[in-house]
């Protein structure tokens, strides 16, 4: 991954003035549930503030409660020293706070303009030409390119990301949470967003950078604060934020090993062979899977990685070129698939909503795929699926094991253990692995990782990734789509193609 | 068929289009905040009533126009109620609403049957109606025909080009990010809501006040479903509504023409037409692309504590 070469120029320009805001003994309950837990915290000007934690540490809550979203079971918010109320976020952006949701708040049909504004106009009519002309102008102050004229549907996520950037600024806010900024962002498009975040902090803006991504946090900020079951456990100033490894151990609570040792198990037969597939935004895709590998398909969301798992598993036609899958041509696999033994499961990456159904037990889930396994005739033996979904649960280590709880009551990183116990007691010789980590905690990921590598013996695995990490822990072979194509298809021991597949995610062939 | 019979027709076209097109633009405000509302055909009839109504005791017709509006509103905000506040189901609300308006109106204008009231009669606009052809079509209309001809625009105006309207369209798009920006989407709902309806009642106050002078049952007969047809004809855009409504309004008038003329047609058929034409029209609309696309949370309420 490329290293990050913080480029403020002003840092420590306001060290010496007082916080913008203090959270002071922040407590926040939903129920019986402790999210946050005597959070005290200070924001202060011309600083990044990373907050570190894993998945369900009280990150976003805590920062929900910052932005007026939520308001705290008790504690006081202090802004410029002043103890303040906020019942929505309207106070909240009123006091100089805003947030850039993980999920944008945009208006798709509107302007960029529009958006920016939205909210903010006084008088009645609103000519466009003078509100474009004003985000223009905001735009080239903070160093965030955007057309303000452009419908906001047609944007890509990293402008999507500056119009919400924009709409803060916009309301002269003082502080921008950024939550998981990363997440949806090309390796290039993240670099310009931390330029502009050291722009922003440089001219006295305070910024707090949810993540749970090490690498990032140590290349962009000045200070880390780390979260755990709602407390905050750690928090470090400038010079004293140590190594990444120190700061894993205190996110999770024990050493993790964030590199895995895989080591490549014999090849089998091809169970995979795409050839010349061609349409609905694919281009010439050319790719082969054999038992025993993982291939990789790296890249960032939305490059045809979806439309190519859709061909794959059945979901969508291909329009032109050969897909043959276990020996057999796609149109002599689907529609009626083999169910189990020489079979092709799919973890998608929706898994509240294709894998799972939300509201039925674990039982239920469990015989959404496998149902074959346990019928004779039309009847259904319930009582045979419910020891074995007991047994999955116990050997997959799915967290409460409760079987005859809703799938929803279940995090995501003990639902995906589910769906994957699910899939690979149908003993499948192709696994397609659609984000298999994505929002999980280091734990659980690392479980997956291991669950992932283990199966290989007895299938070939097609990984579909946009975390870089991922692809490189895992994968024999790694393929980069870039709009609808295989930019390159290589082996993991290719170092040198290693080292640019940042660049050919964003479309750049290295000679 | 010769000049002198279309003119009438296309003239009685903007006649039968007029009450279509003030309840297609009122859907179609009530959509673009995000609700649905199936009661169209409800608070047109109850604005038919009370139009009639308030004509009938005080004799100003302006006064019965506005208090129709402000009638099938009120009528409108029982739906908010049902969505809003206790977050049902908006199909289902609809369709009670139009039970009720149409049952409401037929039980309150029982002995009123067959009575007229002080309306509104065409006249000439003086310069305009001597325009060949076009000012026998469109300018020797009444004041309501007038006043439907500048809807289309303020409706684009309002929505596009005013703070309001922004935000209400942004309340139908991403009641979140409308959240989100400061504004409260729930309210302007309420507001889309009100004043939805009340261009729905201002549709069925025309059918008593300009249409005809006089109160019958089941004034609207299915005008309602052909607006909510139509705001989906018109992909939420209102100058495509003053096409749909007119297109709707000339099938009407034609099938009346040719009834009057005594065609060979059995006229159940005839009648059949524009419900027909409904149908048709939905299906060729269901082919959505860019820019046709309905509010992206047209139909979803917004649950409180998000």
């Amino acid at each position: 991954m490329a290293e990050y070469v913080n480029k403020r120029t002003n840092r420590g320009a306001f060290a010496d003035q007082a916080p913008f805001v203090r959270l002071q003994g922040i407590s926040k309950h939903f129920g019986k549930v402790r999210a946050n837990h005597e959070i005290t915290l200070d924001i202060r000007p011309g600083m990044i503030k990373a907050l570190l934690g894993e998945n369900g540490a009280g990150k976003s809550t805590l920062m929900s409660i910052l932005s007026g979203r939520f308001q705290q079971t008790s504690g006081d918010i202090f802004v410029d020293g002043v103890n303040t109320t906020f019942t929505s976020p309207k106070d909240a952006i009123k006091a100089g706070i805003g947030m850039v949701y993980q999920h944008f708040m945009l208006v798709e049909s509107m302007t960029v303009a529009q958006n920016v504004l939205l909210g903010q106009e006084k008088g009645f009519l609103v000519n466009p030409k003078t509100q474009e002309k004003k985000v223009a102008e905001l735009a080239e102050q903070y160093g965030l390119p955007i057309d303000p004229s452009a419908v906001v549907s047609t944007l890509s996520m990293g402008e999507k990301q500056r119009v919400e950037i924009l709409k803060l600024l916009y309301r002269d806010s003082r502080v921008l949470i950024l939550d998981e900024p990363t997440a949806v962002l090309t390796p290039a498009e993240t670099e310009q967003l931390f330029e502009a975040m050291w722009r922003m902090a440089d001219q006295g803006k305070s910024l707090v950078f949810i993540s749970h991504k090490l690498k990032e946090v140590m290349a962009v900020a000045d200070e880390v604060a780390i979260l755990r079951k709602g407390e905050v456990v750690d928090e470090f100033r400038e010079a004293d934020v140590p190594n990444e490894t120190v700061l894993a151990n205190r996110m999770v609570g024990r050493d993790v090993e964030l590199a895995l040792d895989a080591q490549p198990v014999e090849l089998g037969a091809t169970v995979l062979d795409v050839a010349n597939l061609d349409g609905d935004g694919l281009e010439d895709i050319q790719l082969s899977l054999r038992k025993g590998e993982i291939v990789a398909i790296a890249g960032v969301a939305g490059n045809g990685q979806k439309e190519l798992v859709e061909v794959i598993c059945g979901l969508r036609k291909p329009v032109k070129g050969d897909v043959a899958i276990l020996g057999l041509d796609w149109h002599d696999f689907y529609p009626r698939p083999p169910r189990k033994g020489r079979s092709l499961a799919y973890i998608p990456e929706d898994r509240q909503g294709l894998a799972t159904c939300k509201f039925v037990d674990l039982v239920d889930n469990f015989l959404l795929t496998t149902r074959h396994s346990f019928t004779s005739g039309p009847f259904l033996n319930r009582s045979k699926a419910i020891d074995t979904t007991v047994e999955i649960v116990e050997q997959f280590n799915v967290q409460p094991g409760h079987i005859d709880a809703d799938a929803r009551s279940l995090s995501g990183g003990n639902l995906q253990k589910l769906v994957i116990g699910r899939e690979f007691f149908r003993q499948p010789d192709i696994i397609v692995a659609e984000n298999p980590t994505q929002g999980l905690d280091i734990s659980a990921t690392e479980e997956v990782w291991q669950r992932l590598l283990e199966v290989r013996n007895r299938a070939g695995i097609l990984l579909i990734t946009s975390e870089l990490n991922e692809a490189l822990q895992l994968a024999d072979r790694i393929a980069v789509m870039y709009r609808g194509r295989i930019i390159d298809l290589f082996p993991k021991t290719d170092t040198k193609k290693v080292d640019a597949i940042g660049l050919m995610m964003a479309g750049v062939t290295p000679e | 068929m010769g000049i002198e019979l279309i003119i009438p027709i296309l003239a009685a076209t903007i006649q039968s289009g007029t009450p279509i097109l003030y309840a297609t633009l009122g859907e179609m405000l009530t959509e673009r905040s995000g609700i649905l509302n199936l009661g169209v055909e409800g608070m047109m009839i109850i604005g038919a009533f009370f139009a009639f109504l308030v004509s009938y005791l005080t004799g100003n017709p302006w006064l019965a126009f506005v208090c129709a509006g402000v009638c099938a509103g009120l009528l409108g905000l029982l739906h908010a109620v049902v969505c809003l506040v206790f977050q049902g189901n908006q199909v289902v609300s609809g369709l009670a609403l139009t039970i009720l308006g149409v049952g409401l109106a037929d039980f309150l204008g029982t002995g009123y049957v067959g009575i007229t009231a002080p309306g509104f009669s065409p006249f000439e606009v003086p310069l305009l109606s001597s325009i060949p052809m076009l000012g026998d079509i469109f300018f020797k209309q009444d004041a309501l025909v007038y006043l439907s001809y500048f809807l289309p625009f303020l409706f684009w105006l309002f929505m596009n080009r005013t703070r309001w309207g922004l935000a209400l369209g942004a309340a139908g798009e991403n009641p979140a990010a409308c959240f989100a920006a400061g504004l409260n989407p729930v309210k302007l709902r309420w507001a889309g809501i009100f004043f939805g309806g009340l261009l729905c009642g201002l549709g069925g106050a025309y059918l008593s006040l300009a249409y005809t002078h006089l109160w019958t049952n089941n004034m609207t007969a299915g005008r309602g479903w052909i607006a909510v047809a139509l705001v989906i004809f018109a992909f939420w855009r209102p100058g495509r509504a003053m096409f749909g409504a007119y297109l709707f309004g000339g099938i009407m008038a034609f099938q009346l023409r040719l009834q009057a003329v005594g065609a060979t047609l059995p006229s159940s058929l005839l009648l059949m037409l524009p419900y027909a034409l409904t149908v048709i029209v939905l299906l060729f609309s269901s082919a959505r692309g860019k820019g046709r696309q309905a509010p992206a949370a047209l139909g979803v309420n917004i649950e409180p504590g998000e």
